[in-house]
């Protein structure tokens, strides 16, 4: 790829390359300068931290949950079935990709609110959604979800039903198929997309944040503890700290897929 | 034991229209070029590809019949199926992908694991069972495929293309265990393959198939030696001629007449054994011969004997020893007479 008419790049092309990767670059290295790297440790373990740090992972793990309970499924049946209108439901499912999240959050209120036709069935089995947890990490599963779902259909894409044809002459019924053969193949798909959906349900602020507000200890989430502190009390130092944790989060789960995504363009 | 299967099917740009009855006793093996339909008559059987009209039978139960609107799943039929590429599951050990047959059926792990360990020894796996089956070489992973299926005792055991993902080397070997196992197994045993050779070597009837339909059947021999059809003939090696005798004389397709010594009349198909085709620089003269003036269209050596391809009064092959080859100073688009004797010339009715 570097032989031949390429060895030597265009000067014009190398330019605002290399104010691409400032672009990326100086940010990230602006909020590492601000670290108070002394005092992180004890910040890091401060109440208030630990508290968002908590919800976030609480939240974000049902999130995964609900995505792979209701995700896999629709995965398979996009990717295995001639399903009418699978063109259609794909467009939907991949909707709150580009969709702001804040109009995610606005949609789910409508729908779930207290004042709503679901809301009060739930609220008349003792169930409130917005400014709750589980208000919470149903906002954020609405938006990591399509991740987890897109990327399993193309896992089950990537092989045809060979196995299961296989599976199905040694005498397998389907549901046999579905979890000796579909899923265990498909593992590695679902594992790459349950990680891209926790990763999107960690940093998820517009849609938590409007559905289910901020509430310390209940719906302050990370990113918007973050927030909170930077914008409100303007204490930037626990805004980089919070910051510092997301990032890191951030580098695990890129360093976990990073075969299946770098491997893919190496 | 018995299988009949009557197929119409359209697939593609295959039509598949044939009728075939396997008896137990003996290994059948479809023989056919690439994309004649073999693979898919396999997955008829097996009921991974459904019938346009027609009706399917093994031993007695009625697998599918489209005038009855029968049809069973794919596991509800006991056929074993060995895919071309082995099919073993990548992400099991060899051990559960032969006890996985069991297993479906509803053994207990225990006991499905016991009788697969069995068949790993039969098939001298038995240092492999934990193994993936990526460890294993082509020759092995077809024979963990072969205990996969027996060990469920099937009705009917179907070979798509046994040797196709065996290299050479191991085929020899791998033919040998194949005949054995198959040996063994008393169901109904039909193979599918493009290779001549596979043909002889494990079946003892053989059915080619070409084009989606059925155009001969019989012994190895019988087919190999008069063959109906262009294809099995150049399997063959032969020469295949087609016309009409009368008295002696055989009027080819190609409008060339043959001195034929026969007692058949009317349509006819002929041999001529490549090395019973003699070439000359000039026109012989006198004797019972049938001298026919040819144009060399291509000369392939094979070792110590060359293959000659002419054309001109009739396409035909000749083989020659590479000293007469140079004695005639063979060439591409030189003229040359080939001469064929008259008790040469195996002419069988069309």
């Amino acid at each position: 790829m570097t032989r031949g008419v390429t060895r030597r790049p265009l000067i014009g092309l190398v330019i605002p390359a290399a104010v691409a990767v400032l672009f990326i670059a100086v940010p990230l290295i602006g909020l590492l300068v601000h670290v108070d790297w002394s005092n992180l440790p004890s910040e890091l373990v401060s109440t208030d931290v630990l508290t968002a740090l908590r919800l976030s992972l609480e939240c974000s793990a049902i999130a995964v949950v609900i995505a792979l309970v209701i995700g896999v499924p629709l995965a398979y049946l996009l990717a295995r079935t001639s399903l009418p209108g699978r063109r259609v439901l794909r467009g939907l499912v991949t909707l709150p990709l580009v969709l702001p999240p804040v109009v995610g959050g606005i949609a789910l209120q409508t729908a779930l609110g207290t004042t709503t036709p679901i809301g009060t069935v739930l609220h008349h089995f003792g169930i409130v959604l917005p400014f709750s947890t589980a208000g919470a990490a149903i906002a954020e599963a609405f938006v990591g979800f399509p991740f987890l779902v897109i990327t399993v259909e193309a896992g089950l894409r990537q092989r045809d039903d060979h196995f299961e044809e296989v599976a199905a002459t040694l005498g397998a019924r389907p549901w046999r198929r579905f979890w000796r053969v579909t899923l265990p193949l498909a593992a590695p798909s679902i594992a790459a997309g349950a990680a891209l959906c926790w990763a999107r349900a960690l940093g998820e602020f517009g849609a938590t944040i409007t559905f289910a507000g901020s509430y310390p200890g209940t719906t302050e989430t990370l990113p918007i503890a973050a927030y909170s502190s930077f914008e409100g009390s303007g204490q930037i130092g626990e805004a980089i700290t919070l910051s510092l944790l997301l990032l890191a989060i951030s580098i695990l789960v890129l360093v976990v897929l990073r075969d299946r995504w770098l491997g893919a363009l190496r | 034991m018995t299988l009949h299967a009557r197929v119409r099917t359209q697939l593609g740009s295959l039509h598949l229209d044939c009728d075939l009855s396997v008896e137990s006793n003996v290994t059948v093996a479809v023989l056919g070029p690439n994309g004649a339909g073999k693979t898919t008559l396999l997955r008829i059987v097996a009921g991974l590809t459904p019938l346009d009209e027609g009706r399917v039978e093994v031993d007695g139960t009625v697998f599918e019949d489209t005038a009855t609107h029968t049809w069973l799943t794919p596991e509800a039929r006991r056929v074993g199926f060995v895919f071309q590429d082995h099919g073993l599951f990548p992400h099991l050990s060899v051990l559960d992908n032969v006890a996985f047959g069991l297993r479906a059926r509803g053994v207990d792990r225990k006991t499905a694991e016991a009788r697969a360990n069995e068949w790993l020894e039969r098939v001298d796996l038995s240092r492999y069972a934990a193994s993936r089956p990526t460890a294993l070489s082509g020759g092995q992973s077809q024979r963990a495929a072969l205990a996969r299926v027996l060990v469920t005792n099937p009705q009917a055991l179907l070979l798509d293309e046994p040797l196709a993902a065996v290299d050479a080397s191991g085929r020899l070997e791998l033919r040998r265990a194949l005949r054995q196992h198959l040996s063994t197994f008393t169901g109904v045993r039909l193979i599918v393959t493009h290779d001549p050779l596979e043909a002889a070597s494990i079946a003892e009837r053989v059915v080619v198939l070409e084009d989606g339909r059925v155009t001969q059947e019989g012994s190895f021999r019988e087919v190999s030696s008069r063959p109906r059809s262009t294809w099995i003939a150049q399997m063959a090696g032969l020469n295949l001629l087609r016309g009409s005798v009368s008295t002696g004389t055989m009027l080819l397709e190609e409008g060339t007449s043959l001195t034929v010594a026969t007692n058949v009349q009317g349509p006819a198909l002929a041999t001529i054994q490549p090395r019973a085709v003699a070439l000359y620089r000039k026109a012989p003269e006198g004797s019972p011969r049938n001298v026919l003036r040819c144009r060399v269209a291509g000369v392939d050596p094979e070792g110590d004997r060359w293959r000659i391809r002419l054309e001109g009064a009739l396409p035909l092959i000749a083989e020659v020893t590479p000293a007469a080859a140079a004695d005639l100073r063979l060439a591409e688009g030189g003229e040359v007479f080939a001469v064929v004797k008259a008790t040469e010339i195996d002419v069988y009715q069309m």
